[in-house]
């Protein structure tokens, strides 16, 4: 039985558990951009994580528990980024400008994402946390919203 | 006979007009029944009503006055047309993430659809429908769609 854990009149959508299923983060549109909210899996303790300009969505938890992911949209276009569940540390991995839908590898240290180029095509990219440009991950045609099994690779 | 034919006409129309069928009466009369395609209804929908597009500010489903005029001339026609059911399709910013924008073309679709009601549009003849950013070329927008 579907049950509602949100009660805002805004735009709160693309949720992600917490690998332990405990906690949830979303992004919610409720203070006049989209922010990233993480909450208790029952939907009480709501608290906002992101404060930055811009926005913040589609945030997927890392398998370790350890990271969010998310894309950041700003006036660079959108890019790919990471901020402990606290709100803390948050980073960017990416420098776009036009990236999004971040997936996790089973390790939590890779992320693999879509890239948008020049003349509208959509390719696969993977950048490790650590450091390092991403690079294009080699499929045979146009590739978009990667989603990352769980196997460790 | 003709007469007496068309005084009935007259008195059904007239005892009907509390009902929504009387513009299809009083338009095309009983007697002449026309069968209109799909696809000249809706080239009529949007020559009458001034567009079947609707347009909102980035990130915004507020309907701003432009888009209320077209809305009302939308659902001046949808009225005249009892026959015919519309879908009003939401799409959203073309910068937008994929679940963000397709949450936003169903507000904007929903807060289209509250208006034309809320100008006498019965509210089964208007279904919303969202296609966030997944058709380039548009966004920002609703469409309204006879069907």
């Amino acid at each position: 039985m579907p049950r509602r854990l949100t009660t805002s009149p805004a735009v709160d959508t693309d949720p992600s558990f917490s690998p332990d299923g405990r906690k949830i983060v979303f992004e919610s549109d409720r203070s006049g951009s989209q922010q990233l909210y993480v909450m208790n899996a029952d939907g009480s303790g709501e608290r906002r994580i992101s404060f930055g300009a811009g926005g913040y969505a589609a945030p997927e938890w890392s398998p370790d528990g350890q990271w969010i992911a998310f894309t950041s949209r700003g006036q660079y276009g959108r890019r790919i980024g990471i901020v402990r569940p606290d709100g803390t540390d948050e980073r960017y991995l990416t420098n776009g400008p036009a990236d999004e839908s971040p997936t996790w590898a089973a390790s939590s240290r890779e992320i693999m994402f879509a890239r948008l180029g020049q003349g509208g095509r959509s390719n696969l990219y993977r950048v490790t946390l650590g450091s390092g440009e991403a690079q294009q991950v080699t499929i045979p045609q146009d590739g978009s919203d990667p989603d990352w099994s769980g196997a460790v690779d | 006979m003709r007469k007496a034919f068309f005084l009935l006409a007259f008195a059904v129309a007239a005892s009907a007009a509390q009902a929504q069928i009387l513009p299809f009466l009083s338009k095309r009369g009983p007697a002449q029944p026309v069968v209109q395609g799909i696809d000249a209804l809706r080239a009529e929908f949007a020559a009458q009503a001034g567009g079947t597009t609707v347009y909102y500010g980035a990130g915004s489903s507020i309907l701003g006055a432009p888009a209320k005029a077209v809305l009302t001339a939308q659902a001046g026609w949808i009225r005249r047309h009892p026959e015919v059911v519309v879908r009003v399709e939401g799409y959203g910013d073309s910068g937008d993430t994929r679940d963000h924008a397709l949450a936003v073309g169903a507000r904007r679709a929903e807060e289209a659809r509250d208006y034309l009601v809320l100008l006498g549009v019965p509210a089964a003849q208007v279904s919303t429908t969202t296609w966030g950013n997944e058709r380039s070329g548009l966004g920002r927008s609703v469409t309204v769609l006879v069907r």
